[in-house]
C-alpha cells in the first residue's frame, strides 16, 4: 500500500494531477483516484486514497462489480457496475467515488504507482513515501 | 473553437438582476492576449466606462486565468482579479496563487466578468453549469477561513475553493483584499473593496470539466525539462526553505531593507526578523500552490496564532518598515490581515507615514483625534489596524489610504507618502535597485515591481548584459544605464507569466520562461501556433493598451515618477550608501524606446 506522511503534505495536489493524467491524459480531480483536501482552518492538507483495508467495505457491491487483484488492489469492472453508489457510501474514508459513468478508486497501477514518480525525483521532500509496499493476498 | 488548454467560455454575471450568461470565448479575440492579466485588461478597456465610480455598480470586476493555468506546468496556479481601483482611481489588478485558479479551470470558464450590485449580501456558487446566487447575511463580518468552512460545510463538499472578502472589504476599506485558499491574497489596489461595494461576499468554485492539452506526451516532456531546471537551480534550496522571506536577509545585505519607513536601509535587528529565523523557529511545514514543485510557502504556529505565510512584503511591512523587532507580532499581524482581508503593504504605509510624521512634528495627535504612535508600538498598531478594518473613529480616514490621508496636511508631510499614482511602495528601496525604481515609476497599476521584476540587475551577468541590453551596466544594480532597455524586455516576460499564467518566482526569477519556451508550451498545450516573434509583438501591444487605458483614467507622464526621498536623499550607510535615483532620465529613455510621446 502507499503510505502517506501527512506532516509533510503541502497540499500541492501533484499526486492528484499526475494520477488523473497518468490514467487519462487529462487533469481533473474528479477522475483522479487520489483526492487531496486542504483544511485551511487547521492548516492540514492530505491525500485520500484506497489503502487496501482488511475489512474491504466496498465489496458490499450488489452486482459483484468489485474484486481484489493479486496486489490486494480493488478492481472495478466497468461493464458490471450499475453506478448504484453502494461502494461509495460504504467506504469510511471516501477512497472510492463515482463520477459520470465510472467509479474511481486507486488500483496501484499494476504494481508501479504512477503517483510516486513525481515524488521519487525529489529526494529533498517526499510527500508520499513508500513505507511498505505489501502485496496483500485476497 | 478552443478545445485545448482554454476552457473556451466566459461567464458574465449581473449582480443587480441576479442573472448570468455563458458565452463562447472568441478564439481570435483571445489569441491577441493569450489570457490571464492581458485578457482581463483588454476586456476592461473594451467594456468599462472609465469615468465610473469604482465603488459603484458600473465598475467591472474580472477574474481571469490563462490557457495553461491548472495544468501540469509547475507554478501555473495563478489567477488575476482586475477592475478600476477604488484606491488609485486607475487600472487596478492583483494576482494570487493557491488552489482557486485550478478549480476555476475545471469549471470551463477562462474569465468571470461581474457587474452591477446585489441588493443583499450574497456569494456566488459557480460550477460548470453556471451560477447560483446565495444570500448570506449570516456571513457578514466573517473571516475568510470562517466563510470558506461555512460554505463547504453547508454544501457538504470540502473540495470547493473560495475567494472571499473579510470585514475590511465589507466596510469598503479602499485597500481591502480578496483572499482565497485560506491565506492567499489578492492584496493590491483594493479589489476587496470593489467586491464589498457590490455586496459580494465570496466566489465559491467547484468544477468537473477536464483540462485537456493538445499533445499530452509532448507537453509532459516540456514539463519534465522545466521540472529538472527548477530542481537543479541554485536558488531552489533557498526558496524551498524560506520562499520570498529570504529577501529579508538578502536586501539587508545590500543595504536596502526598508527600515523606519524608508529612512534607513539597514536594520540592526534583522536577525530577529529574518526568513531564516522564521523557518527555524516557527515554521511547521511547507505549503504549496497547485501543482508546483518548489513548495516555497510555509505554515507557522506562533504564540496564539497560526497561518500560512507570511510572504516577504508582509514580513518586512510589519517589522523593519514600522520599527517592530518582534517576529511573533508580525506573524500575529499576518494572520489578522489575511482574515480581515486587508492589504499589508498599504496598511503598513499608513502606519509608517504617521509614525515618521509624528516623530518629525508634521502631524500632531490632535490632527488624528488624539491618536499617537511611535516606532514598533505593538498595542497601538493592533488598535489602528482594528480601527481601519471597521472604519471606526480615526480608522475611517485611515481606511482611504496614506495618499488621501496626507492631503489635509503640509506639503512636507505629503511628500513623505511613499507611493506612485496612489499605490503604496513595496518593500524594496529603489535607491539600491535602479531598474526596480524605474519599474515602480512606470508600472501601470502604480508603484509595483511585478510589472517587470527586472531581477537580472541583481545577477552580475555583465557579458550577457552587454549583449542583451547594450551595456554591462545593466547588470549593476546601482547604475542607471541600460535600465530602460532591461525594463522594456522584462515587462514583456512579466506580462507573459501573468497571461499563461505562471508564478514569477519560478517563471522569471529562475529564468525559465522566454518567448521561445512559451511558444513551445502554448503549441503543445493549446495546439495554437504562437511564434516567439508573435508573442513578443502581442505582449508589446498589451502594454500599449495598459498605457492607453490609464490615459483614459487621467494618468499623465508627470505621474511616472518616484517620491522625492528616493531622488534627493541618499542612504547614509551600507552598500547602497550615497545613492539616489535620477528617475526622470530613465523614464525619458523608457518612453523613447516605447515611442510614446507623453
Amino acid at each position: 500500500m502507499i503510505r502517506v506522511d501527512i506532516n509533510k503534505c503541502t497540499g500541492c495536489k501533484k499526486c492528484e494531477s499526475v494520477c488523473a493524467f497518468f490514467h487519462t491524459g487529462r487533469i481533473n480531480n474528479r477522475i483522479s483516484r487520489v483526492k487531496v483536501t486542504n483544511l485551511y482552518e487547521i492548516g492540514i492538507d492530505g491525500p485520500v486514497m484506497c489503502i487496501q483495508c482488511e475489512e474491504r467495505y466496498c465489496l458490499c457491491c450488489p452486482v459483484d462489480a468489485l474484486s481484489i487483484g493479486p496486489l490486494g488492489q480493488v478492481i472495478v469492472s466497468p461493464t458490471l457496475c450499475t453506478l448504484c453508489d453502494a461502494c461509495e457510501k460504504a467506504c469510511p474514508i471516501g477512497a472510492i467515488e463515482k463520477f459520470k459513468d465510472f467509479v474511481y478508486v486507486c488500483d496501484l497501477c499494476g504494481g508501479s504507482p504512477g503517483v510516486l514518480k513525481p515524488v521519487q525525483k525529489e529526494p529533498l521532500h517526499m510527500r508520499l513515501e513508500v513505507k511498505n509496499f505489501l502485496p496483500l493476498l485476497p | 473553437m478552443l478545445k485545448y488548454g482554454y476552457g473556451g467560455r466566459i461567464l458574465r454575471i449581473d449582480l443587480t438582476e441576479r442573472r448570468f450568461q455563458i458565452e463562447e470565448l472568441d478564439s481570435s479575440w483571445v489569441k491577441s492576449v493569450i489570457g490571464g492579466r492581458a485578457a482581463n485588461t483588454k476586456r476592461l478597456f473594451e467594456e468599462l466606462n472609465p469615468d465610473c465610480n469604482p465603488l459603484g455598480p458600473d465598475n467591472i470586476l474580472i477574474f481571469g486565468i490563462g490557457p495553461l493555468t491548472g495544468s501540469l506546468l509547475p507554478a501555473s496556479a495563478y489567477y488575476t482579479v482586475t477592475a478600476k481601483s477604488p484606491l488609485t482611481g486607475i487600472l487596478g489588478d492583483s494576482a494570487a496563487g493557491g488552489q482557486f485558479a485550478a478549480e476555476m479551470k475545471l469549471t470551463g470558464f477562462d474569465q468571470i466578468i461581474i457587474t452591477g450590485k446585489a441588493d443583499n449580501l450574497l456569494y456566488l456558487m459557480i460550477t460548470e453549469s453556471g451560477v447560483e446566487f446565495v444570500e448570506c447575511p449570516e456571513y457578514a463580518g466573517k473571516t475568510i477561513i470562517e466563510t470558506t468552512k461555512a460554505i463547504r460545510k453547508k454544501r457538504k463538499d470540502y473540495s470547493i475553493q473560495v475567494a472571499s472578502i473579510g470585514p475590511a472589504g465589507e466596510n469598503l476599506v479602499l485597500f481591502a483584499s480578496i483572499v482565497s485558499s485560506g491565506n492567499r491574497v489578492n492584496g493590491r489596489t483594493g479589489m476587496g473593496a470593489v467586491m464589498g461595494s457590490k455586496n459580494l461576499k465570496a466566489l465559491a468554485v467547484r468544477g468537473s470539466r477536464s483540462l485537456e492539452v493538445a499533445d499530452p506526451l509532448a507537453f509532459l516532456s516540456e514539463v519534465e525539462k522545466i521540472n529538472k531546471v527548477i530542481l537543479d537551480h541554485k536558488e531552489y534550496q533557498k526558496r524551498y526553505q524560506m520562499g520570498t522571506t529570504m529577501l529579508m536577509q538578502d536586501l539587508n545585505n545590500i543595504g536596502i531593507l526598508p527600515t523606519k519607513h524608508f529612512q534607513e536601509g539597514i536594520c540592526q535587528y534583522v536577525d530577529d526578523i529574518s526568513g531564516q529565523k522564521l523557518a527555524r523557529t516557527y515554521k511547521v511545514k511547507n505549503k504549496s500552490c497547485f501543482n508546483c514543485n518548489v513548495h516555497c510557502s510555509r505554515y507557522y504556529i506562533a504564540e496564539g496564532c497560526e497561518a500560512e505565510g507570511p510572504e516577504f512584503e508582509t514580513l518586512c511591512s510589519f517589522t523593519s518598515r514600522i520599527g517592530n523587532r518582534d517576529l511573533p507580532f508580525a506573524l500575529e499581524m499576518n494572520a489578522y490581515l489575511n482574515q480581515m482581508g486587508l492589504d499589508s503593504i498599504s496598511t503598513a504605509e499608513v502606519i509608517g507615514w504617521i509614525m515618521e510624521c509624528q516623530e518629525k512634528g508634521l502631524v500632531h495627535p490632535d490632527d488624528l483625534d488624539g491618536f499617537s504612535i511611535t516606532w514598533g508600538d505593538r498595542d497601538k498598531i493592533r488598535e489602528v489596524v482594528d480601527k481601519i478594518t471597521f472604519r471606526r473613529g480615526i480608522g475611517d480616514r485611515l481606511a482611504n489610504g496614506a495618499k488621501k490621508l496626507s492631503e489635509s496636511f503640509s506639503e512636507e508631510a505629503k511628500k513623505l507618502v511613499m507611493q506612485v499614482k496612489g499605490l503604496d511602495m513595496i518593500c524594496g528601496d529603489p535607491r539600491g535597485i535602479k531598474a526596480y525604481g524605474l519599474t515602480y515609476a512606470i508600472a501601470s497599476r502604480g508603484s509595483d515591481h511585478l510589472r517587470a521584476e527586472p531581477y537580472f540587475e541583481l545577477t552580475n551577468r555583465k557579458k550577457e548584459a552587454k549583449k542583451r541590453f547594450g551595456t554591462k551596466k545593466a547588470a549593476d544594480r546601482l547604475a542607471e544605464e541600460g535600465k530602460a532597455a532591461l525594463v522594456y524586455y522584462s515587462e514583456k516576460i512579466a506580462l507573459l507569466t501573468d497571461s499563461l499564467t505562471m508564478c514569477k518566482n519560478i517563471g522569471l526569477c529562475m529564468d525559465i520562461l522566454n518567448f521561445e519556451k512559451a511558444s513551445v508550451l502554448l503549441k503543445t498545450g493549446t495546439g495554437i501556433d504562437y511564434s516567439a516573434e508573435y508573442l513578443e509583438k502581442i505582449l508589446g501591444d498589451s502594454i500599449n493598451l495598459d498605457f492607453k487605458l490609464n490615459r483614459r483614467f487621467g494618468v499623465t507622464k508627470e505621474d511616472d515618477t518616484l517620491p522625492e526621498r528616493f531622488q534627493k536623499e541618499p542612504l547614509s550607510e551600507g552598500p547602497t550608501k550615497g545613492s539616489t535615483v535620477n528617475i526622470q532620465k530613465m523614464v525619458d529613455e523608457y518612453y523613447k524606446i516605447h515611442k510614446w510621446e507623453k
